[in-house]
């Protein structure tokens, strides 16, 4: 159990983040500078608030009212640095120990020795850092942070110094260890699949500030801002105008069309018309209307959007289309206006690579408004 | 050898080993506070332990006797206690040299304790370590290089040093009168042949400073 409040003003930049997380792993997601690794410093003593109240597990960590501030060394907290930080004129064996000082020897080197079989690095016991490999490190690093049995554990992007394919293999082992420690795991990353991967929940960050925080699915699937949604790498988010707005449907001029969506039945928008609003299209959600079918079909044929394809993308298994809609004025992602993702099989089944000039159709849950600004 | 020879060397390596330890004392602290502390003052303790490097060493001299001569800021309120002041004593060989030697080893010391990663101390505390252990069991053995530099040239420049140990420990023959100021003595009165072995002892004894540095270095 984790509960944070925090806030600190830096020259150019001020933290100002609340959230809370249980005995979960909990992504801080977010650009390069958002504050997220501050937040763990603030978090394991290392930087000062201005102000704040951090609480793990019923321990007051942090309260400027009552002026309590524990140092680091009272916190008992495990932290992974970015970079690893390992002793490098220690052992592998005495990085692991490190943290078991007050501990008896014999226990001591019990402990070392069931966190290095854990991690499987016992056969790396008696090397020096600059011996290992960037995954060995890795590992020792995580060995040395939970060898004392912290409350919380902190990753400060554990894996950015990685390789992407042992990134992909050690992500998984990650993910497996830090749900065996059922403890409260703080994650720092910048990396979108990271963050899918790792987290329980997340905490978006923008700016020294928190834009949307909640179980994974839920931040993933209900972005609560055009910012979030761009910040998650969500692709197609665009802006129309609201024509009018029901409980069940919402009407969006777009590019010289309009265009129909689904309002939420749980938390409708209702926006006047005339508003500007932001809305996403899942790339994989827009159809090719076949050029064989004659007829209008009601369901398949929603939102229909006449253009052309500008450019396409080789994935191997499928492919983007970069698709723009026959109308005046300038689109709206730059040269374009969607981004379509079909399967390698439609692509070849419908000739797009001859063939651009297309209608698509999104069906009107395949468009999702987004709240707020 | 003859026996003003031989009790300058042994005078003069005295001083010198006894300068280098209270560098040691006095230096690898400083260097830690100048390099990881911020504090008020800490621009002008820079700049004090770093003047006898610019300095002409007599000047260097000069203050010391007045912060440490009989009538002393510091110096005369010992005399009155003890009846005992510093100067003209072979102790005032081994400040003067302390004092002229201690740049030498806190710059090196310093740069090596600032080229220490700043996330190795803050992993210590967080696992538990106190400032001060972290210094003795993370910075300061991974500064080791810098500072054991440091501790060579400052006892190779305690051995050689000349203008402060003359002002502050005069030149009495058996008492304060280390290698430099023996070769400076003999050529003045025309010992030529003292002055010869003298210079090639200290060239010799230098020589092999320079070789057990680079040793250590290598090995450390």
């Amino acid at each position: 159990m984790i509960e944070v409040a925090l806030r600190k003003a830096l020259p150019g930049f001020t933290l100002d983040v609340a959230w809370a997380a249980g005995d979960e792993v909990v992504t801080l997601f977010g650009p390069s500078g958002a504050g997220k690794s501050l937040t763990l410093q603030c978090l394991a003593g290392l930087a000062h608030p201005d102000a704040g109240r951090v609480v793990v597990n019923g321990r007051v960590f942090d309260d400027s009212a009552a002026e309590v501030h524990l140092p680091p060394q009272a916190r008992h907290l495990g932290y992974v640095f970015q970079g690893y930080a390992l002793f490098p004129h220690l052992t592998v064996a005495e990085n692991v120990a490190f943290g078991l000082r007050d501990r008896p020897p014999v226990e001591r080197r019990r402990r070392t020795a069931d966190v290095l079989g854990q991690l499987g690095i016992g056969d790396l016991a008696g090397r020096h850092p600059r011996e290992l490999s960037g995954g060995q490190q890795q590992r020792v690093a995580l060995g040395r942070a939970i060898a004392p049995d912290p409350a919380v554990l902190l990753l400060d992007e554990p894996l950015s110094a990685l390789d992407a394919p042992l990134r992909r293999q050690l992500r998984e082992e990650l993910r497996a260890l830090v749900v065996g420690l059922r403890r409260t795991v703080v994650l720092v990353t910048h990396d979108l699949a990271e963050a899918y991967q790792l987290g329980d929940r997340l905490v978006l960050y923008e700016r020294g500030r928190v834009v949307q925080a909640g179980p994974k699915a839920e931040v993933l699937g209900r972005p609560a801002s055009e910012t979030v949604a761009r910040l998650i790498g969500l692709r197609n988010v665009v802006r129309g105008v609201v024509v009018k707005t029901t409980s069940d449907r919402i009407e969006i001029v777009w590019r010289g069309h309009t265009v129909e969506a689904v309002n939420s039945p749980t938390a409708p928008f209702q926006a006047p018309p005339g508003t500007s609003v932001a809305f996403v299209v899942r790339p994989e959600h827009v159809r090719l209307i076949r050029k064989d079918r004659i007829g209008p079909d009601p369901v398949h044929h929603m939102n229909l959007l006449p253009g052309t394809v500008v450019e396409t993308i080789d994935h191997g298994t499928s492919w983007t289309l970069l698709f723009r809609i026959d109308a005046p004025g300038s689109p709206s992602q730059g040269a374009y206006d969607l981004e379509i993702e079909i399967p390698q099989l439609v692509y070849e089944i419908l000739d797009v690579g001859r063939d651009r000039q297309w209608r698509v159709s999104m069906h009107r849950g395949a468009l999702q408004v987004l709240p707020g600004v | 050898m003859s026996d003003p020879i031989a009790s300058a060397l042994w005078l003069s390596l005295r001083v010198s080993l006894l300068a280098t330890a209270l560098d040691a004392l006095i230096g690898v602290p400083l260097a830690y506070l100048l390099a990881r502390r911020r504090f008020w003052g800490r621009q002008a303790l820079d700049v004090l332990v770093m003047l006898p490097l610019v300095l002409p060493p007599t000047v260097t001299g000069y203050y010391l006797i007045v912060l440490l001569g009989r009538r002393g800021w510091l110096g005369g309120p010992l005399y009155g206690l003890t009846g005992w002041s510093l100067p003209f004593t072979w102790y005032a060989a081994v400040v003067a040299a302390a004092v002229m030697a201690l740049p030498l080893l806190v710059r090196p010391a310093r740069a090596a304790i600032e080229s220490v990663n700043p996330d190795l101390e803050r992993a210590a505390f967080v696992l538990g370590r106190s400032e001060w252990r972290t210094a003795l069991e993370v910075t300061l053995p991974l500064a080791r290089r810098g500072i054991v530099a440091g501790l060579v040239l400052a006892f190779a420049r305690a051995l050689g040093e000349f203008g402060a140990t003359l002002m502050l420990a005069g030149n009495i023959p058996g008492r304060t009168t280390t290698v430099p100021l023996a070769i400076y003595t003999a050529v003045s009165t025309g010992e030529t042949e003292e002055a010869r072995v003298l210079v090639l002892v200290l060239t010799t004894l230098s020589c092999a400073v320079i070789v057990l540095a680079s040793r250590l270095g290598s090995r450390l």
